[in-house]
């Protein structure tokens, strides 16, 4: 290791968290009215805004739509300030279109779509800022606009990232260790049924290692998932004490 | 009213044999799941199970679904078939436009073959009609009117009065007693609000 410590003797992490410690979340949902459902998260320093319309009739090409389930839409994209550098483009790159393609297949595993046939969900997320877990941020804020607009789901989908240094599983990676070049493995999990909804790797890893790493990631899932919980409990209060007066 | 109980997806409400699963949830393993944030609803109908459902402080989104009475605007004809936005699902509005297409041969149920559009429907009729099919590739929702209860409800003559229904097939204007060809419906009186 160059320099930088991922991990100190004493088992603190460069931002003085433990192992398996979260990063702080903190979440909003219904902050457009214009939209059927968003919200807004923070994942330490990373900070995600969702958005989501639907279902309504399949826009474009009527080909596109399916005769016996609904069609999601995601669209992924970065603001020009969130990086260090500064973006050229906000989207349409590769990268962001994988990303797209990703939240669409985990997304795909959680919602109900055969509810609504020859119709389409969009799920517009935007990362306004980065630091590391770009994906699990983008899945996290997206359940919440979903949960909000009320489009039936089999679960939360909760995702983290987790990585691993000098054989500890790191939880909820932040970008300095994302970009150190260790393992980072991306997991997003429906945390009551305990199905994965997608799991990315990139990085070379002994098998040895693949269940520990895994098992940290889930258990992450499942502690952010009491977050999310605690947030749309919080809201719906909210709403009823609003409506009832 | 008793405080209810909130609920999140994902959340196991009871078993199959205590409940019939309604709105907003599904079945699992033989139990019955809430798919959506809101407020768990327990409803007893007769000697049956009770169902359970969970209900929302804003209204969901709901497409029209096959056997469905929807409310529309005609938006364009030609020979063959009358374009139409279905703008209610049975007395729900909905909150974009789907559109909607009746053919020819769908607007009443005798003598299809001498069916003219044009004598059926003109754009701006407020139609009650019933949805056949989700549609195909190529197509959007198919509605027919082929039913005594459905057709032509509100209609505007060319002098630009709204006009009265004389039969089941001609319309007059107040102002011109102009006759019009219509697909007129016969309101239900259920239909109909004070």
């Amino acid at each position: 290791m160059a320099g930088l410590e991922l991990l100190s003797d004493q088992g603190y992490r460069l931002d003085g968290r433990k192992a398996t410690e979260l990063r702080k979340v903190q979440a909003r949902t219904s902050v457009f009215a214009q939209a059927d459902g968003s919200a807004y998260l923070e994942q330490g320093n990373t900070k995600a805004l969702a958005v989501v319309y639907g279902p309504h009739e399949t826009r474009g090409s009527r080909s596109k739509s399916l005769h016996d389930r609904a069609v999601i839409n995601c669209q992924f994209s970065m603001a020009t300030f969130s990086t260090a550098e500064r973006k050229r483009r906000p989207h349409g790159d590769r990268k962001s279109s994988e990303m797209s393609l990703h939240l669409k297949q985990t997304f795909e595993a959680a919602v109900l779509t055969e509810l609504y046939p020859r119709s389409q969900i969009d799920i517009y997320v935007k990362i306004l800022q980065a630091d590391g877990g770009n994906y699990s941020a983008c899945v996290n804020a997206a359940t919440l606009a979903l949960v909000d607009a009320g489009i039936p789901m089999r679960d939360y989908v909760c995702a983290c990232t987790a990585g691993f240094v000098e054989d500890t599983p790191l939880a909820d990676l932040c970008h300095a260790e994302e970009s150190g070049g260790g393992t980072s493995l991306a997991l997003a999990l429906l945390p009551r049924s305990g199905n994965i909804a997608l799991l990315q790797m990139d990085a070379r890893l002994h098998q040895d290692h693949l269940d520990a790493l895994i098992e940290a990631a889930m258990t992450a899932c499942k502690g952010l998932s009491k977050v999310l919980d605690d947030v749309v409990r919080q809201h719906l209060e909210e709403v009823s004490v609003l409506t009832r007066d | 009213m008793s405080p209810m109980k909130l609920c999140v997806p994902g959340e196991r409400l009871c078993s199959t044999e205590d409940c019939i699963p309604g709105n907003g949830t599904y079945l699992r393993h033989g139990s019955i799941f809430a798919s959506l944030a809101g407020y768990v609803l327990r409803k007893n109908e007769g000697e049956e199970l009770p169902v359970i459902s969970v209900v929302r402080e804003t209204e969901a989104q709901l497409l029209p679904d096959v056997g469905a009475i929807v409310t529309c605007k005609v938006t364009s004809i030609n020979p063959r078939f009358a374009k139409v936005h279905i703008l209610y699902v049975g007395s729900t509005p909905l909150k974009d436009r789907f559109r909607g297409t009746i053919r020819r041969e769908d607007v009443r149920a005798t003598e299809k073959d001498k069916v003219e559009t044009y004598k059926s429907f003109r754009p701006g009729d407020i139609v009650l009609a019933k949805v056949i099919s989700l549609g195909d590739v190529q197509s959007n929702y198919l509605l027919t009117t082929a039913e005594n209860e459905l057709g032509v409800v509100v209609a505007h003559s060319e002098a630009g009065a709204q006009m009265v229904p004389i039969s089941w097939c001609e319309m007059q204007c107040p102002r011109t007693h102009a006759k019009e060809f219509r697909k007129v419906a016969r309101v239900q009186p259920e239909y109909l609000q004070a």
